[in-house]
């Protein structure tokens, strides 16, 4: 059995790999969306995704919607694996293979 | 790392509400604007009923049928926001038709619904295709969303009041406050 994916694991970014996971591959989601679906702050939301952008999980693209700055991330396929094997692992530890 | 069977537990528990929330609100925000759209149609075709009568047998296909008509431009352009040929695209067309199928099963029912039971009156007919919505969206917003289930509750409630108490001022009681509430409820998804 893998191990946990150290930065899935972590609540918060756990909760934007899960949001957007759900979303079919390739749909962006908006970073002001995402803020207000998993009750977040602005600085703890770009703190986070800055890891997970690192990470090469999620990928963000900025641009502008006539003067507005719009932020849209999603999840890489890098990103889905992870996540999937994150879920497969905790699945696992619950059904006793840790 | 090493990460508890309670941590694994909760983990899959945040993971099955954060699921859970992003599906309900993809469904408030695909469907506010059809929310917005049938509701300025109820309220310009009863308006119309109640000040100018003699339009009343035109004013509500044409206004039906430019329902349609929005709606399903609206459709569209909801299926070609995701990227084309990717999972989104795909999943985005599959929902577009299965809303075109569910609206045209909804049709039949009601022409038929229509049929057998031979309203008396312009305000039976009117009521009786009107109060179907309201009832099935409280049906899918048990399922999808209180939200949705909220606006149904209000809207069949107003139907009621309007039919059964307000006779004389049935038409423009449906247009504002069956009509006013459809367009407050498609407003209210868009800020979910």
């Amino acid at each position: 059995m893998d191990g946990p994916d150290e930065i899935i694991h972590q609540s918060m970014r756990l909760k934007i790999t899960a949001t957007l996971n759900a979303l079919p591959g390739g749909e962006q989601l908006e970073f002001n969306t995402l803020k207000a679906v998993l009750n977040a702050t602005d600085g703890n939301m770009a703190t986070h995704l800055a890891a997970l952008e690192k990470a090469g999980y999620i990928a963000v693209q900025k641009d502008f919607v006539g003067k507005k700055p719009r932020t849209r991330v999603s999840l890489t396929r890098t990103g889905r694996k992870a996540f999937e094997r994150h879920v497969a692992y905790l699945k696992d530890l619950l059904e006793g293979g840790g | 790392m090493n990460v508890s069977r309670e941590e694994a537990a909760q983990a899959l528990k945040d993971i099955d509400r954060a699921n859970d929330r992003i599906v309900k609100l993809k469904g408030y925000h695909h469907g506010a604007p059809f929310f917005i759209v049938w509701g300025i149609v109820w309220l310009v075709a009863n308006s119309v009923s109640q000040f100018w009568p003699e339009y009343q047998k035109w004013v509500w296909p044409g206004s039906v049928a430019v329902g349609f008509l929005v709606s399903l431009v609206l459709g569209v352009m909801q299926s070609r926001r995701a990227t084309p040929g990717t999972r989104a695209s795909e999943q985005e067309r599959r929902i577009g038709a299965r809303i075109g199928m569910t609206s045209g099963v909804l049709m039949v029912f009601i022409v038929s619904v229509l049929l057998i039971a031979q309203p008396q009156t312009a305000d039976a007919g009117n009521a009786m295709v009107s109060i179907f919505f309201p009832f099935m969206y409280m049906a899918a917003g048990i399922w999808a969303g209180w939200r949705l289930f909220v606006i149904g509750f209000i809207t069949a409630a107003a139907i009621l009041v309007g039919y059964f108490w307000m006779k004389d001022y049935f038409d423009i009681w449906m247009g504002v406050f069956g009509g006013g509430s459809l367009i407050a409820g498609g407003l209210w998804l868009r800020t979910a």
